[in-house]
């Protein structure tokens, strides 16, 4: 299968059994369009991991259709241009993180100048000569998310990257993803921590069960604003702003009622019961929250909402 | 290639386990093959003081080629690829550039080129302690020819490279470590031990254990010296025939080498990757 347009990743139907009862990843449609930060979402077990190792030919589809930069998944041509860090980074623990580098660097045929300058770039110059086994799991993160950079890949594909980060670490691994993806790189981030992913994608992706459930812009998967409204009395208030004609759903939540309509109504509807006699106390835009939705769109069937 | 192959040589280099394999086996090799029986009773040996001195040199080495000297190579060999398993780097190497054929094949030249001065060292440490005892006892010091040296050293080289290259197929089949090493001494010491030995009475096994290891190995080395009455006496790597030749015993041998690599190949071409 070559590789739609600007499509950078590209499956269909994407399939992989363990055995006759195991479906990690169920018939699954991604694309992932050039120059996106591309949010990958889903609960643990959800088959990202799973997805990833298949896109990068490590683990082999049962069924479906997968190219990554228009080659098949796993080839020399197509992994030149991909950098990639999955699950744990994985390095020799007795060389130091310089010489994992240049190993990794002798490998993917490139500089080995390259190096000191990935390792700079995350910061680990410092104790470059250290033994890797003595780096904490935060600079072991680095240094994976170092090794994926040696290439200068078209894409990029981090599987939690921010995985045993302080927060402070946290912050400069976002900072240094929104940074790399900037231009015409391609990142693709796995994660379920949902403000790593509400600051730096353009889109996401929900995996549940290893199928695709949603997939849209940040924007997209939270939904049109709402408005919170308290006002006396509830029910008469409840019943007037029903009757406008672009109000979809009026409940009531916590003493509160919660409109779904665009916010930009706000000042008709204050207007409304103001001049019914209603005493609005407060009214304001709401949306909801992308960990909100995540939890909507992954909790299992039969789950109460 | 030549990258990929300076990549694996790095990471044989400053393992540790290398150098202490390879130290070990030098150490060892001498003490078993010099120190011990000379000590023990150099007379009454079966190949007499003589194979202590300088011209005996590759046989009374090459004689602990094929099963002590295999142990060790099958643990460079499992160590070169059950190790990657274990800490998770094969996948770092998979999803760099050139493909699991290459990765597999870079790893194999550079264990291929380690063994050279496993082989070296050992004959080093062997001419210096041959030369030691040749001057204890007064006897004069006759090197063997260079040519017998080099095919010595040659068909050391070749009996642990069969030994590395089932230790790497032993390694991608239990992706691991333990257990490869566990199942790699238990087939030196029980199938090829136990069966060898009854292969001189069973003729029935005599086919099974011309493709063994241990037999082709020991065939070669005593084609270049080494006495099969001392083989005979070896220990858990004894050996008293069939032995088969020269000829049979390198084509066998290659083509071991060739059916073990191929194997890994596969495996490790078809397998997914954790």
């Amino acid at each position: 299968m070559n590789g739609l347009g600007d499509l950078v990743i590209e499956t269909r139907a994407l399939t992989k059994r363990y055995g006759d009862s195991i479906v990690a990843v169920d018939h699954l449609d991604l694309g992932v369009r050039r120059g996106e930060v591309y949010g990958f979402l889903g609960p643990n077990g959800a088959g990202k991991t799973t997805t990833l190792r298949m896109l990068l030919g490590l683990v082999r589809p049962t069924s479906g259709r997968v190219a990554v930069l228009g080659a098949p998944p796993g080839s020399p041509q197509g992994l030149a241009r991909v950098g990639a860090m999955v699950e744990a980074p994985a390095f020799y623990p007795y060389l130091s993180g310089r010489d994992n580098l240049r190993v990794l660097a002798r490998y993917a045929g490139v500089g080995e100048d390259r190096v000191e300058a990935v390792l700079a770039q995350v910061s680990l110059s410092d104790r470059a000569a250290d033994r890797s086994a003595t780096y904490s799991l935060g600079m072991k993160q680095r240094l994976g998310v170092a090794a994926a950079l040696l290439k200068d890949p078209e894409l990029l594909i981090l599987d939690e990257p921010t995985n045993g980060l302080d927060p402070a670490g946290m912050a400069d691994m976002r900072e240094l993803i929104r940074s790399l993806g900037e231009g015409r790189r391609t990142v693709v981030l796995s994660s379920h921590l949902m403000g790593e992913v509400e600051q730096v994608t353009d889109r996401v992706g929900v995996i549940r069960d290893g199928a695709l459930v949603a997939e849209g812009t940040v924007e997209e998967l939270r939904g049109r604003a709402g408005l919170r409204v308290r006002a006396e009395p509830r029910a008469e208030a409840a019943r007037l702003i029903r009757a406008l004609p672009d109000v979809d759903e009026v409940t009531s939540i916590d003493g509160l009622l919660d409109v779904t309509v665009d916010s930009s109504r706000a000042p008709t509807i204050n207007r409304l019961l103001v001049e019914a006699g209603i005493a609005v106390s407060e009214l304001y835009a709401q949306k909801a929250s992308l960990e909100h939705v995540f939890l909507e769109l992954t909790k299992s069937e039969g789950e109460p909402s | 290639m030549t990258r990929e192959v300076s990549a694996e040589l790095l990471v044989l280099r400053k393992r540790a386990a290398t150098w202490i394999l390879l130290g070990i086996w030098t150490l060892l090799g001498v003490f078993f093959a010099y120190v011990v029986p000379y000590a023990l009773d150099a007379e009454d040996s079966p190949g007499g003081v003589e194979q202590f001195f300088p011209e005996s040199l590759p046989g009374t080495l090459l004689a602990g080629f094929p099963f002590f000297g295999g142990v060790f190579a099958l643990m460079l060999g499992v160590f070169a690829l059950g190790s990657e398993y274990g800490w998770g780097t094969l996948k770092t190497l998979f999803i760099q550039r050139p493909g699991r054929t290459r990765v597999l094949a870079a790893k194999l030249a550079a264990l291929a080129i380690v063994l050279v001065p496993f082989v070296l060292a050992l004959f080093v440490a062997g001419a210096v302690t041959s030369l030691v005892i040749a001057q204890i006892e007064g006897a004069p010091v006759n090197w063997p020819s260079a040519w017998l040296l080099v095919r010595s050293i040659a068909a050391g080289w070749l009996i642990l490279a069969v030994w590395a290259a089932l230790g790497v197929l032993l390694g991608v089949l239990t992706r691991g470590t333990s257990l490869a090493i566990g199942v790699g001494i238990l087939y030196a010491l029980v199938i090829e031990g136990l069966l060898s030995a009854f292969a001189d009475s069973v003729t029935v096994l005599e086919p099974l254990t011309n493709v063994f290891l241990r037999a082709n190995g020991y065939s070669i080395a005593t084609a270049l010296g080494a006495s099969s009455r001392n083989i005979e006496a070896n220990g858990p790597g004894s050996f008293s025939g069939p032995f088969v030749d020269s000829p049979q015993a390198l084509a066998v041998l290659a083509a071991l080498i060739a059916a073990f690599i191929a194997l890994s190949a596969l495996l490790l071409r078809r397998r997914d990757v954790a």
